[in-house]
């Protein structure tokens, strides 16, 4: 007990030290990218992880909360109101298309949401009255709330550092609650599920929108830190490299979630100069990572160490 | 009014072949390929490899440019299914979907970002009735859609072999037990799927422009036409193919040009909420 205070102790200064060593600039703003991107692969790992379906709308949900707190906010409103009518956009986008297509069989919310995805981005596009069209909305005003203005990237930084831990320790509660395990149980067999009393339907539904919410809030965290959105980062593109974080993560972890969304965010900087071939490399480490882990390093990493330990 | 029908025919009967490549994978190991799109991309691509690089006659290239899709489905075969099998269905899905990354940014780097065109293989004046432009590339693509068709049914129906496939998709397990080879149907099946795919590029080549991305929405696009099609029915992918082709052209000249590519998903969206088994029903059966 006492070393994992320990651990967890010196994890927090470890945190909290991270942006004196990198300064303000183009790699703390990475990093919060990074911590971004953390929070939409979680909300994803509801639906996908621990349910079990393919949702390719998480970029465009996020997409969905960016804009509705980069319109509103640059409409005057409170930054407060902006968070909240991200969540709940992304909310009813989530039910408008989970209602109809959950009763049916897995692969038909992937391809819906894959649909969502194109008009999502096609009237991003051409809506450009209220969107700014391809080159976006600029000057977003920063997140401001209770007095509080956050300026630059560092204080982003631990704001989205909180908002994480945030999310990590909902995500934890709903995992061992009763709801989590008809997650499970949902995903594992829909019929054993169904003839323990869960309501499959329901459950997946449910999953999908708490995503949703994760990916909207995101967003507007995304708008108001970035301070500059345009279509190119809500793609269906950014929604399959979304679903591989998750994948070579480790589905249905919560902390693979994370990490996955961390390391894949931080990973192309150090891989610049593999150009062309940097994604090449990525679909076929994902191929891999499903074919000999399909539990992602998650369930990689404790495989090795045992094995070590049974070495000894 | 004519010249539009004519356009939305041409354009919907390769969504047609596509997604008729699409069902025939599906059908047999109940696997959605979210790379088909990108299959279609490289046959495009190999075809101007060999008619324009190479300056092979075109009906040559078309030939080199199957065979070489055949044995590309057996390759994609062996990666994306084979190692999976039994494993839950989203996973494998999800293989396709890096695999379709993998081929689209190979392509980017074997072939460039830019667009490139391919010759039709009949080339010559279009022909005119009464106002209506026919044009000979047109010519081609009813042709080839006519016979697939054909062929495809005669195929399924006629021969011992297509009977098989048919008994394998509609029962893996009992097609084993009865003495079928399923490794050699799903193996042809996968062959066909990507050959029909590659015939949808060299098709498309002609009218559009090839580039590396051009893969992923005429895949998304053959997806929908099965779904409105009704799963796995052949006959409902043809004419929601047709359809589509149609709405999408009346649509851009009458609505929006704009918001072209969001009509295939916008309807795709009211038949699930309304007929959600497709406009034909879905021809498989619900696997517990």
């Amino acid at each position: 007990m006492k070393t994992k205070a320990l651990i967890l102790g010196l994890c927090a200064c470890g945190i909290a030290i991270i942006p004196s060593l990198l300064g303000e600039g183009y790699l703390i703003q990475v990093l919060n990218l990074a911590i971004l991107n953390a929070i939409v692969v979680l909300g994803l790992n509801f639906v996908t992880g621990f349910t079990g379906q393919i949702n390719f709308g998480q970029a465009a949900f996020f997409g969905l909360g960016a804009y509705a707190t980069g319109i509103a906010t640059l409409a005057g409103a409170p930054w407060l109101a902006a968070l909240f009518l991200s969540g709940l956009v992304a909310a009813i986008a989530s039910l408008a298309l989970g209602v109809p297509t959950l009763r049916l069989r897995s692969y038909y919310l992937a391809m819906t949401t894959i649909g969502f995805g194109e008009i999502v981005r096609l009237v991003l596009i051409h809506w450009e009255e209220v969107t700014g069209g391809t080159s976006g909305l600029r000057a977003i005003p920063p997140i401001s709330a209770f007095g509080f203005r956050v300026e630059s990237q560092m204080a982003s930084y631990y704001v989205l550092v909180f908002a994480l831990a945030l999310a990590i320790l909902f995500a934890l509660r709903i995992r061992n609650s009763s709801f989590g395990r008809a997650m499970i149980a949902t995903r594992d067999s829909e019929v054993a599920a169904e003839l323990s009393g869960v309501n499959t339907i329901r459950v997946k539904v449910l999953a999908l929108m708490i995503g949703a919410i994760y990916a909207g809030l995101a967003g507007c965290f995304f708008a108001s830190t970035i301070h500059y959105i345009s279509p190119d980062s809500f793609t269906n593109r950014q929604a399959v490299l979304l679903l591989t974080m998750l994948i070579i993560g480790g589905t249905g972890s919560i902390w693979g979630a994370v990490a996955g969304a961390i390391g894949l965010t931080m990973l192309p900087e150090a891989f610049r100069f593999l150009d062309q071939w940097y994604l090449v490399l990525y679909g076929s480490a994902v191929i891999a990572v499903i074919s000999f882990a399909p539990g992602g390093l998650a369930s990689a990493i404790p495989n090795v160490v045992t094995r070590l330990k049974a070495a000894r | 009014m004519g010249q539009l029908v004519i356009n939305g025919l041409a354009l919907g009967s390769i969504y047609a072949i596509v997604a008729l490549g699409l069902l025939l994978i599906f059908n047999t190991v109940q696997i959605v390929n979210f790379a088909q799109g990108q299959l279609l991309m490289l046959g495009a691509f190999l075809g101007i490899t060999g008619a324009v690089t190479h300056e092979l006659p075109i009906g040559f290239a078309w030939i080199v440019t199957l065979v070489a899709m055949m044995a590309l489905g057996l390759v994609f075969m062996a990666i994306v299914y084979f190692p999976l099998r039994g494993k839950p269905p989203f996973l494998i899905i999800l293989t396709t979907v890096a695999m379709g990354i993998v081929l689209e940014n190979l392509a980017l780097i074997i072939w460039g970002p830019l667009p490139v065109s391919l010759p039709s293989p009949l080339t010559g004046r279009p022909l005119r009735f009464s106002g209506v432009v026919l044009s000979m590339h047109q010519i081609v693509i009813f042709s080839t859609t006519a016979f697939i068709l054909l062929a495809q049914w005669l195929f399924l129906t006629r021969t011992r072999f297509g009977i098989m496939m048919q008994a394998t998709s509609q029962d893996l397990q009992t097609a084993r037990l009865v003495g079928i080879r399923v490794n050699r149907t799903i193996a042809v099946a996968f062959a066909l799927g990507s050959a029909l795919a590659g015939l949808g590029g060299l098709l498309v080549a002609p009218i559009f422009l090839a580039e590396p991305t051009m893969g992923g929405i005429l895949g998304l696009k053959a997806f929908v036409v099965s779904v409105i099609g009704g799963f796995g029915s052949l006959p409902g992918a043809v004419i929601a193919g047709l359809s589509l082709g149609l709405i999408e052209t009346f649509g851009a000249r009458y609505i929006s040009s704009d918001y072209r590519d969001a009509y295939a998903f916008v309807i795709m969206i009211i038949v699930l909420c309304v007929w959600p088994r497709g406009l034909f029903g879905e021809k498989s059966s619900e696997r517990v």
